[in-house]
């Protein structure tokens, strides 16, 4: 066990021996964090605990109800950990870069693979296990358990997560000897990004808003509880489910055989892959460092197609369309994207606006309104995904463009020019199919389409700019960047710009409607508001692009590599 | 060609370089040495524009590179130690790319590229992903890539290294022939037998200082007292009490 240990020193010294950052920034950072992921644990817990609490209240099936959702919970939990864990197996088992070095050292396969299955359970299961950890909790206070129960929960979550580790790393590691890992993964992640978008169309278009509809909500419920769940007593779901539900019960002892499955199939499991680690990890590890492939053989020299462009745009045009369409896993993302779309253009197909007791011409106008915050919002997510990365996406290469005669100021405003088309065509688009959806006005339909106009740069612009602050150069997944101090600012920026603009245009557009319906010339101040309101939106909308370019534009300057 | 004054690099409150003056006229090729973490890729960072200097000034064939830095830059080829590069990319892709960066134009890209991916073997993966390359095949590109757009300056950080014997060579030959034709080779390396080669003069770098500059046989006859070789000589200067300053770390 101590040769294991040894393995994961170079993982927990720098923990163990960091000096305390007592930088103020880092203060802050540690501060805007915390309350982020405080405000969503606390949000997850509040929402469960009505939900859940609601659902007791329904007689005969209420408690029923709640055990149906806690079974799939844990279904889906147990999905999601096992995805989350293969993911992160491949990468530490197979692809991580201190892999050379550790597969040099005088230590057998088996020593190595415990050790990555020990960072694999962390890795791969603390954020899933963080934030359904307040759903368990609301499943304790709402039926009244107290400490037995967290005692259960802790023994049933430690061996699930460590089990779905364990199935994942075998998996992994069979799998590996058929396909390289590097691919494999590629493979893997379209896969599950294509299941879930399958998953949440299928959801969507079963139109789940019917529940809050109180004639269809009863029926429901009831075929809801009726239903015979297939929880398979193999399942390690269903274990862990079982030994949860005695304990709410408040009858633990019925579950001791379940948490006794949950541990002894960890250890099964575990067996299992340690035996094979020493006859297949290694193998499978030197197929992946061998598996260099041909691309194509286009005869040496010829003319090959390019963009229209000449000089610095071209160059840096033709290396970002080229790495982005040779990157699978950009594919999926693409996917993602494409089915959310398809999903909003939905929304606004079903919305039973003749339901409403507002007249319809005033509905329409309003939700056209807030429906350029929402397509604003798409693009904040969809900029976060791509603009975001696309200077730390130049990973060690960056190098190139600073030894080059491009100016940074040059390379960003090109970066930003590739994104900024594809970007606004995206939410212009967005913009139009549902204005024309919804039969708004030609005056609604003229102020969403410019008001996007303007504002695209600006969200491009923030995520350039901000990805541009601090790049980690270095990162294996510079998609991951967003989910970092800097990309969690640019949410928060990008969220306060379109609230700002949106809060401008809210007083002109509202009383220019109630001039219209009730036939009466909007009065002379108003005039004067509205042009007012209008120059506001212009400069905070030149601000929003300029200012982040400028800051992302010093900071790259300053920036050694 | 290359005029590095007063050059000053701090990091924090350790100091890498300490005021540097450094002159390396035309068609003249300067090896850089020096033991690990005396400043080497610092101040070869510095000339290339990568990094700031603290203080001090860089020009580039007349050319500040703090206040004209994209004209300096179109006249220098850089050549780093570790050949990091865009790995979805095909060699000649990336050709194709630096050529467009520094303005070569089509006309001349086609053939030059063909006969430099010739030059230095690697004809036969030029359409291939450069994720499929070996450390000294992708050190070999960047060589390619660093001389498409004939640059007047060569800043070389560790040239030989993953380079078999044969590319070594060659390449020694090729720094020969671009110096002949005027072309400033400015070279930092650990490889010594390399700087005897082909080094017009040779500047030896300790601490941030520069303790020694000439040629090799000046270096031999008046640091050395006659040493046999620049090994002698090196050892002798970096490893005699009066070149160990006190308070000082090695630079990162």
């Amino acid at each position: 066990m101590s040769g294991v240990l040894d393995l994961l020193k170079p993982r927990l010294w720098p923990i163990v021996h960091r000096r305390p950052n007592t930088a103020t920034r880092a203060y802050v950072r540690l501060a805007i964090m915390t309350t982020v992921a405080g405000v969503l644990w606390i949000g997850i817990f509040m929402v469960s605990l009505r939900v859940l609490t609601h659902f007791n209240t329904i007689e005969e099936i209420g408690t029923l109800l709640n055990y149906k959702l806690l079974n799939m919970l844990m279904v889906t939990s147990l999905a999601l950990l096992v995805f989350s864990d293969i993911l992160t197996a491949l990468s530490k088992l197979y692809l991580a870069r201190d892999l050379p070095l550790v597969h040099a050292l005088p230590v057998p396969a088996h020593r190595i693979f415990l050790a990555r299955w020990m960072e694999i359970g962390f890795d791969g299961s603390w954020m899933v296990l963080a934030f359904t950890l307040p759903v368990f909790l609301a499943y304790g206070v709402v039926f009244e358990q107290g400490l037995t129960y967290g005692l259960v929960l802790v023994a049933v979550l430690l061996p699930f997560a460590l089990l779905a580790a364990a199935i994942s790393c075998l998996l992994v590691l069979l799998a590996v000897i058929v396909v390289p890992a590097n691919r494999m993964k590629n493979i893997f992640i379209l896969l599950g990004l294509l299941a879930f978008v399958g998953i949440y169309l299928a959801i969507r278009m079963a139109r789940p808003e019917q529940l809050v509809d109180p004639e269809v909500f009863d029926s429901v419920m009831t075929y809801v509880a009726s239903l015979q769940t297939p929880s398979s007593p193999w399942l390690p779901s269903t274990w862990a489910y079982h030994a949860l539900q005695t304990a709410l019960a408040s009858e633990p002892a019925r579950g001791l055989l379940d948490i006794g499955l949950l541990w002894s199939a960890t250890g099964l499991f575990l067996f299992i892959g340690v035996g094979l680690a020493d006859r297949m990890y290694f193998r499978g590890y030197s197929r992946t460092q061998a598996a260099g492939r041909k691309f194509r053989q286009r005869p040496f020299g010829t003319t090959r197609r390019r963009t229209r462009f000449t000089g610095p745009l071209r160059a840096l045009l033709d290396k970002e369309l080229k790495t982005f369409w040779r990157d699978q896993t950009q594919w999926s993302q693409i996917f993602l994207i494409m089915a959310l779309v398809v999903i909003y253009v939905y929304n606004f197909k079903v919305l039973p606006l003749e339901k409403s007791p507002l007249p319809t011409v005033y509905l329409q106008n309003l939700l056209a309104f807030l429906n350029m915050g929402l397509a604003l919002f798409v693009l904040t997510a969809v900029t976060a995904r791509f603009a975001f990365p696309a200077v730390c996406s130049e990973r060690e290469a960056f190098w190139v463009i600073k030894v080059s005669p491009i100016s940074i100021r040059s390379f960003l405003w090109i970066k930003f020019g590739i994104y900024f088309l594809p970007l606004l065509v995206l939410t212009e688009g967005l913009i139009v199919i549902t204005n024309t959806m919804l039969n708004v006005a030609p005056f609604m339909m003229w102020l969403s389409v410019l008001t996007v106009f303007a504002m695209v740069p600006g969200i491009v612009a923030l995520g350039i700019g901000m990805g541009a602050l601090n790049p980690n150069f270095r990162t294996e997944n510079p998609a991951q960047a967003v989910t970092g101090f800097d990309g969690l600012l640019f949410m928060v920026f990008s969220t306060a710009f379109i609230g700002a603009v949106l809060a401008l245009e809210a007083g002109p557009v509202y009383h220019y409607f109630l001039s219209q319906l009730r036939g009466r010339p909007l009065p002379t101040h108003w005039y004067l508001r509205t042009w007012a309101s209008g120059l506001g939106v212009v400069l905070l909308c030149m601000a929003a692009a300029w200012i982040p370019m400028a800051m992302g534009q010093r900071r790259l300057e300053r920036r050694s590599i | 060609m290359i005029q590095l004054n007063h050059i000053m690099k701090t990091y924090g409150s350790h100091t890498a370089l300490h005021g540097l003056d450094l002159s390396v006229p035309a068609g003249q090729i300067f090896g850089f040495i020096g033991p690990n973490g005396a400043g080497k890729t610092t101040t070869i960072k510095i000339i290339g524009g990568i990094m700031a200097p603290t203080a001090g000034t860089v020009h580039i064939a007349g050319i500040d590179m703090a206040t004209d830095p994209v004209a300096a830059k179109q006249r220098i080829g850089f050549i780093p130690d570790r050949p990091y590069l865009y790995e979805k990319l095909t060699g000649m892709e990336f050709l194709q790319f630096t050529a467009d960066v520094y303005g070569v134009s089509q006309d001349v890209f086609g053939d030059k590229a063909v006969s430099l991916l010739r030059m230095f073997a690697l004809a036969d993966w030029g359409e291939e992903l450069i994720e499929s390359y070996s450390h000294g095949m992708k050190q070999r590109l960047i060589m390619c890539a660093a001389l498409l757009h004939d640059p007047e300056v060569l800043v070389v950080d560790e040239p030989m290294v993953g380079l078999d014997p044969v590319a070594i060579r060659m390449v020694k030959n090729l720094f020969r022939e671009l110096a002949a034709k005027g072309i400033t080779v400015f070279m930092s390396t650990h490889t010594l037998a390399v700087a005897e080669d082909i080094c017009d003069r040779i500047g030896i770098i300790h601490r941030g200082r520069l303790i020694a500059e000439g040629t090799l046989d000046d270096l031999r006859r008046d640091i050395a007292g006659g040493a046999p070789d620049l090994e002698a000589v090196f050892i002798n200067l970096t490893q005699s009490p009066a070149a160990d300053l006190p308070g000082e770390k090695a630079a990162p």
